[in-house]
């Protein structure tokens, strides 16, 4: 035996065992993404590297051997440096996206390609548990959000996004029909949590710790649980019944609802917190902003939540004939079109900018429209008149667009001396919202007047207090902001709760750069939406506008996803050995080695894009396989994996054994899944053995919620037998 | 031109080395100076008889810089990129090729009479800028000078 | 009477085949006429050599076919007068008296297709007196000499022998490295093409202290003569019984074979060089095992560059202490040299180590060739660095050439002159790593290319600050992480050019300025219109139409056509366009 050290650990090993062998047999970590027992040592990656006292340079301890007496280390600077640098010199000539663009810009980081991916494959079921995993209120939510993913997803540089929020809704309408999904809740820990506000951020924040196996009580001042979900969207776009569905199925999970009690009379956020572990502040934005207008005292201009509230309630005011309503954002549009159905005869949207500038959804402006909406842009209140205490008419400024400003908006400004006047009855200032601020007297608030609350950790200036959502450090968002934040301040609360630390470092991610993404072979398939109830029907009452996807049409759309993420995300070793090393591939941002294509037969599905050159693939199909189907071609930086002649698999002797798939340390090499669309999922592994010819041989099998996915061959018998892999799977089973 | 390659003149080069271990390298070389460039079927045939597969001969045949997988034109130009010949504007005689001919690093001018090639240093740095055209080598080269090469050799080859 | 033509390839490339055809069309007797191989005065090609009976030279340069019959009447009558021209100047002929040649010993002065000129010029003495010695006592031999690798790596010779002695096994391969890469580098060439024996019997030598069998050369296969002349010496050797069984009636036997590499400076690097010649792509081995205890066909291996074994038969015959009474503490013996670029005379040096750049440059060299003041030199290629004008009295020696960041290197000199863009050199030779990269590891194969990236943008005008520091962290990776030699020293060209020529580098980055006038992006053409007679020859030459005026009247340069190809500047008879 060879005594040596490493990391100031004494350790034995046989002897002619390299460095690597010894620090695994004794759970010390060294990074490597060429090396695995099936070859011969190869040393082309040098993650391994390792420095050793008294050598000048770094050893690969893939092939070092160890000797007596022996002082190494494997994290030290200069092998930390090497190491980061080789990260992102690969990371710079790696082209892939580890994560769908929709994902990386939901606030909430839903998976969407994932749930968009199984509803194209008919696994609602999947695809509703995906959703849930990071939206507890889904039906609502794909009803209601402005869809960020939306705006992220690829197919639109093809013609249009996909329908990827309407497709939520669809998913959790199927689910909230059937036997509706409850989580597997967590052993209960004893621990309690309060959470003031039962809106989305609130019941979000509950929901997943409940899961963790926490007490959690929400506490909220309205007669139902949702906040502005229930009081600030009308039934036409989210009905209350799928609201209330889906927080009894909170309820149902285990969380505490306590309803009509208001922070600051029945309780105070101290008072909570002696009675439990932790409180969260999600109390949100109630107070309609003001314009700091003339006249808008006056009877008859209200508030946009106020009047939205109001009519919820069964209080709608009397608004008359003319309403004006202030604002482009969607609660102007919710203003506007519920003003219609209360029976407005002309109903105005004054907008300081035009239609192009409007924050709100193309589609509720559309609709709006549709409905006999009037737009008034590029025209700014400047007064609003009254006579005998209630107004009559709206004095406009006219606007013009002018220089565009730093975000690149061209911002309005006034057109000297041009103004108009309209005849009122009622105006609605629908232009934002803010915090309550004496609601929450005990917590220290920022300079734009909201709680101010950790970005990371949600933490206020009270010990064991946090605080999330609408009421928070920038103010009123959109919900799926809120919910994001819930979900993040709930893991936080969790280890806050366990006495934990928490991970709070962005994951490195590798992105596509998305100019040089070529879809000039991508079908044209139009964006299909639900259909809706006529204009002239809809403009007369509150029924939900939107009918929904059918089953038939949900999958056709789901099916127009482009799969922009990899599907090796959850079990990529590259992106694993990414995230140990703050790496920061841009600075070496240049050209990429290899042009994005696929060539794949019925099983495996090879894109050199993302390949780095390991050589696993080739040197298992070589050494272990002795079948020689890939090879390496060319060198330096354009060297390239691949068949001979640049022949497709399909043309190659490859047996489809599929251990070049399993040694693939990233995307570069995926073995398809049983699924007609294939999806990234976070999938179970398992090796299991199958009888063939009369001998027991290993299969890896991958799971997912109980489905087999794939199943690979894991030893020679199994790989030397070239089944098909429906054969594989039936002998399974 | 495909269809014309005549397999039997590998007979001589694979009954001496294909049962030699190590002499893949040299046989691609003697294929190549049979028919100017390594044809897929030859490849093939050398996987046959050699028992290397197509997938490693490939692997090799692409990493050396001197084989060749199309066709050459009558003349190839080896344009030497060495040190001597980089500080001396070998780039102005790539320029001048490139103008003369039309034809970029790699590539061969549509009658088939000349092939570009830029090549490692040939190893006449005193000459420099230095190219090859088939075996014959020219020496401090200038534009006009490249310029009367390439005359001279089409009005050889007419 | 002996009349003998210099045919090494540079000297075929000048026209010396041409030359001896000619002369065989005169009335001289074809059987005076003879060849040798590179005389190394490469700068005064083509060159004939006549010997009077009485052994007299008279030394003809930039000799052309033409010349021919003046020469046949010269040789026949011994009138100099129409020859007189071609006849070497002293000035020039100093280029060869002051060198020490050793390894270069036989070379321009015997016929290189001859064994029996080897033999008249003491050859295989060396290895018989070797083969009457114990294997042992001839690595003792080298040990004392200090010979140590003249490939660039400058390891000693006789521990590396001994390495491969020491190993176990009855099959040992002693392998040449003759895969001359570094562009800017023939020592080698004219070595094999001159003096084939002379390596062969080093190797001999080689062969039979370490105990190997076989002896392998692997020849890049740009060098076709140099493997037509070794292939007919190893011929003649075995017919000679020189090589094969019991050689010299000893119980020493060894084979010969010639591997011809196929185009991939990585193969210079001795595992990579093993993996070709078992057929394989040209992919270094991880190390260890060294090739040493597992090389060619997992044997016992030991490779040596062609130069070192050119070395081997001289300290047999003359003795490891004559070998070592030569150069400095640490460098011992003579080193040969490719000296190109902009300097006067160019050609083969092989002088003593310890004496200076400046000796081998301006004393042997003749300094520069054009007007324009010496800068830099290049030494040991792409592995290698500049030497700035400063240091040009660094001894050679392996460890003074180091410090500066260079390497001794393989021997390639590459002289420059003001007109060199430093930058510009280091995206050069960063160009030839990044392509011949073998691609196995990651520092390497992305490394060199995002480094020759940040060098263009660089001398496109495009560089930001902070390049230069990422630059030089990224050098330092690369060395610090490549697989194999060729990657671990890819960054020194870089290195050096910014240690010595930062200065350079931050023209180009903050002022978009390349001070020596060579990177096309970042230079105008101008025409000074006081000296320029308006011939036309420029507008006429102008690819783009870009320069207007009329006879013998100034032109002028519209520059938002000019495309800088820099024609107008190469044309100009009066030097009216300028370049800023």
């Amino acid at each position: 035996m060879i005594h040596l050290t490493i990391n100031g650990k004494q350790i034995t090993a046989p002897e002619g065992a390299t460095i690597l062998e010894a620090a695994k047999q004794n759970d010390i970590y060294i990074p490597t993404l060429c090396y695995d027992e099936a070859v011969e040592v190869y040393g082309a990656c040098g993650l391994c590297v390792v420095e050793a006292e008294g050598i000048p340079k770094l050893l690969r301890s893939c092939s070092a051997k160890v000797s007596e007496g022996m002082v190494i280390n494997t994290e030290s600077e200069r092998v930390v440096q090497s190491r980061k640098v080789a990260m992102e010199l690969l990371m710079s000539a790696h082209d892939g996206d580890c994560v769908a663009p929709c994902q990386l810009n939901c606030p909430a980081h839903t998976d969407c390609q994932g749930y968009v991916g199984l509803i194209a494959n008919g696994e609602y079921e999947s695809a509703l548990k995906l959703i849930k995993n990071k939206i507890p209120l889904p039906a609502s939510i794909g009803r209601v959000c402005p869809h960020p993913c939306e705006k992220a997803c690829r197919r639109k540089n093809v013609e249009e996004p996909i329908n990827i929020a309407q497709l939520k809704a669809f998913a959790a309408d199927m689910d909230l029909k059937a036997n509706s999904y409850l989580p597997d809740i967590m052993v209960r820990t004893g621990k309690k949590v309060a959470i003031i506000g039962g809106g989305p951020a609130g019941l979000t924040a509950a929901y997943y710790l409940n899961i963790m196996g926490h007490s959690v009580t929400v506490y909220d001042m309205m007669d139902k649980m949702g906040g502005m979900l229930r009081y600030g969207i009308p039934q036409y776009r989210l009905p209350k019944e799928v609201l209330d569905q889906e927080i009894a199925l909170i309820e149902k999970s285990g969380v505490k609802l306590v309803n009509n009690v208001k922070l600051g009379k029945d309780f105070t956020i101290n008072s909570l917190k002696e009675n439990n572990d932790a409180v969260i502040v999600a109390v949100g934005a109630w107070q309609s902003s003001s314009m700091r207008t003339p006249g808008e005292d006056l009877e008859g201009v209200y508030g946009g939540i106020d009047f939205l509230r109001a009519v919820i309630n069964g209080n709608a005011p009397v608004i008359g004939d003319k309403v004006v309503i202030c604002g482009g954002g969607n609660t102007a549009m919710d203003a506007c079109r519920t003003a219609v159905r209360l029976g407005a005869k002309e109903v105005y949207v004054v907008y300081r900018r035009t239609r192009n500038e409007m924050p709100a959804d193309k589609l509720e402006i559309d609709e709006a429209e549709e409905e006999g909406v009037i737009y008034k842009f590029l025209t700014n209140p400047i007064s609003f008149n009254g006579e005998n205490g209630k107004v009559t008419s709206i004095t406009l400024q006219v606007m013009e667009l002018g220089e565009p400003d730093a975000s690149g908006r061209r911002s309005p400004v006034p057109v000297e001396g041009k103004t108009e006047e309209i005849a009122v009855d009622s105006v609605i200032l629908a232009i934002g919202q803010k915090l309550v601020q004496g609601d929450v007297s005990e917590l220290a608030l920022n300079n734009r007047g909201n709680i101010e609350a950790d970005p990371d950790f949600f933490t206020t200036n009270i010990d064991g207090v946090f605080a999330i959502g609408d009421a928070t450090n920038r103010g009123a968002s959109i919900a799926i902001e809120a919910i994001g934040e819930a979900d993040r301040c709930a893991k936080a609360v969790d280890a806050y709760l366990n006495g934990q630390p928490l991970d709070t470092r962005v994951p490195y991610i590798s992105k596509r750069d998305e100019k040089a993404i070529d879809y000039s072979d991508r079908e044209i398939k139009s964006r299909l939406t639900p259909k809706v109830l006529p204009p002239d029907v809809r403009n007369k009452n509150f029924d939900e506008v939107s009918l929904g996807f059918t089953e038939e049409e949900a999958k056709a759309e789901a099916s127009r996803c482009l799969e922009c993420g990899c599907r090796e995300y959850y079990k990529c070793k590259l992106l694993g050995v990414a995230q140990l090393y703050d790496i920061n591939p841009e600075r070496f941002q240049g050209e990429m080695p290899q042009k994005y294509t696929r060539d794949e037969n019925a099983f495996i599905e090879r894109n050199t894009a993302k390949c780095i050159l390991c050589g696993l693939c080739v040197r298992s199909c070589r050494e272990v396989m002795d079948v020689h189907a890939i090879g390496l071609m060319g060198r330096g930086f354009k060297t390239d994996v691949s068949p001979a002649f640049s022949l497709p698999l399909d043309q190659t002797n490859c047996t489809n054994c599929g251990l070049c798939v399993s040694l693939c340390p990233t995307g570069a090499l995926t073995e398809k899944s049983s699924l007609q669309k294939q999806v990234p999922l976070n999938e179970d592994y398992t090796e299991e053995f199958v009888e063939i010819d009369g001998k027991r041989a290993s299969v890896l099998v991958s799971r997912y919620n109980g489905k087999v996915l794939r199943v690979i061959p894991n030893d020679e018998l199994s790989r030397s037998m070239q089944l098909s892999r429906e054969e594989l799977i039936e002998k399974l089973t | 031109m495909e269809n014309t390659i005549n397999l039997s003149l590998l007979d001589g080069v694979l009954s001496e080395y294909a049962e030699v271990k190590g002499s893949l390298i040299t046989i691609l070389q003697h294929t190549q100076e049979i028919y100017g460039y390594l044809p897929k079927e030859a490849i093939e045939l050398i996987s046959e008889k050699t028992g290397i597969a197509t997938s490693e001969i490939m692997g090799v045949g692409t990493f050396y810089t001197q084989f060749r997988f199309e066709p050459v034109g009558k003349y190839l130009i080896m344009l030497c990129q060495g040190t001597a010949c980089h500080v001396n504007s070998s780039e102005l005689i790539l320029q001048t090729i490139r103008d003369e001919l039309g034809i970029d690093d790699g590539q061969t001018t549509e009658d088939g009479l000349f092939s570009l090639k830029c090549v490692a240093c040939l190893g006449c740095c005193s000459l420099s800028p230095v190219m090859m055209v088939n075996e014959d080598t020219y020496g401090s080269l200038t534009p006009d000078k490249t310029k009367k090469i390439l005359k001279e050799l089409r009005e050889a080859a007419q | 009477m002996k009349i003998v033509i210099g045919q090494g390839s540079c000297g075929i490339a000048a026209g010396a085949e041409k030359v001896r055809k000619a002369l065989l069309n005169t009335n001289l007797n074809a059987g005076d006429i003879s060849i040798t191989g590179c005389i190394g005065m490469c700068y005064l090609e083509p060159i004939v050599d006549i010997y009077d009976d009485d052994n007299n030279l008279t030394r003809l340069v930039k000799v052309s076919e033409n010349d021919a019959e003046a020469i046949a009447n010269f040789v026949s009558s011994g009138d100099q007068s129409a020859i007189e021209s071609l006849i070497v100047t002293d000035e020039d002929s100093e280029f060869l008296s002051k060198q020490t040649r050793i390894a270069l010993r036989n070379c321009g002065i015997i016929n290189p297709d001859e064994i029996g000129a080897y033999i008249n010029a003491d050859g295989y003495t060396a290895l018989k007196k070797a083969l009457g010695m114990s294997p042992e006592n001839v690595i003792e031999i080298i040990k004392t000499s200090g010979l140590a690798g003249r490939g660039g790596a400058g390891f000693p010779t006789w521990f590396k022998w001994n390495a491969a002695r020491q190993s176990e096994g009855e099959e040992k391969y002693l392998i040449c490295n003759a895969d001359e890469g570094d562009p800017g580098a023939f020592m080698d060439r004219a070595v094999i093409e001159s003096d084939p024996h002379n390596l062969i019997e080093g190797m001999l030598i080689g062969a039979y202290a370490i105990g190997a069998k076989h002896a392998v050369v692997y020849v890049r296969a740009e060098y076709p003569l140099a493997i037509k002349r070794l292939k007919n010496a190893i011929a003649q050797a075995t017919e000679a019984g020189i090589i094969g069984n019991n050689i010299f009636g000893t119980d020493f036997s060894c084979d010969f074979m010639i591997k011809a590499g196929a185009g991939a400076f990585v193969c210079g690097e001795e595992t990579a060089l093993i993996e070709s010649l078992e057929g394989h792509r040209g992919m270094p081995r991880l190390k260890p095992p060294f090739p040493a205890q597992s090389g060619f066909w997992r044997k016992p291996s030991n490779i040596n560059n062609v130069e070192t074994f050119a070395n081997v038969a001289w300290i047999i015959n003359n003795g490891g202490e004559a070998f070592a009474a030569m150069g400095t503490e640490g460098s011992k013996g003579t080193k040969v040299f490719a000296v190109t670029g902009k300097v006067k005379r160019s050609g083969l040096v092989e002088i003593p180590m310890g004496k200076t750049l400046r000796d081998v440059i301006f004393d042997i060299g003749g300094g520069m060739k054009t007007d324009k003041p010496f800068k830099a030199v290049q030494m040991g290629g792409p592995s290698g660095g500049c030497i700035p004008a400063d240091l040009i009295d660094t001894v050679i020696d392996y460890k003074a050439l180091g410090a500066t960041g260079a390497i001794m290197g393989s021997g390639g000199m590459v002289v420059m002159d003001e007109s060199t863009c430093m930058v510009g050199m280091a995206k050069f030779f960063l160009d030839f790593t990044a392509k011949e990269s073998c691609g196995k590891c990651i520092h390497c194969r992305i490394g060199t290319k995002r480094m020759l990236e940040m060098l263009e943008r660089i001398t496109k005008g495009e560089g930001k600050e902070g390049d230069i520091e990422l630059l030089e962290e990224l050098c330092y990776s690369v060395k610090d992480g490549a697989l194999c030699g060729l990657g671990q020293t890819a960054p020194n060209p870089v290195l050096t050019t910014i240690k010595y020529f930062r200065d350079e580098y931050e023209a180009h980055i903050n002022d978009k300025k390349c001070p020596a006038g060579e990177c096309s992006d970042l230079i105008e053409y101008k025409i000074i219109a006081d000296k320029c007679r308006g011939c036309t020859l420029c507008a006429r030459n102008c690819p783009v139409n870009a320069i207007s005026g009329t006879v013998k009247n100034p032109h002028t340069i519209d520059t938002s056509k000019c495309i800088k190809c820099g024609k107008c500047y190469s044309v100009c008879k009066f030097g009216a366009v300028v370049k800023e």
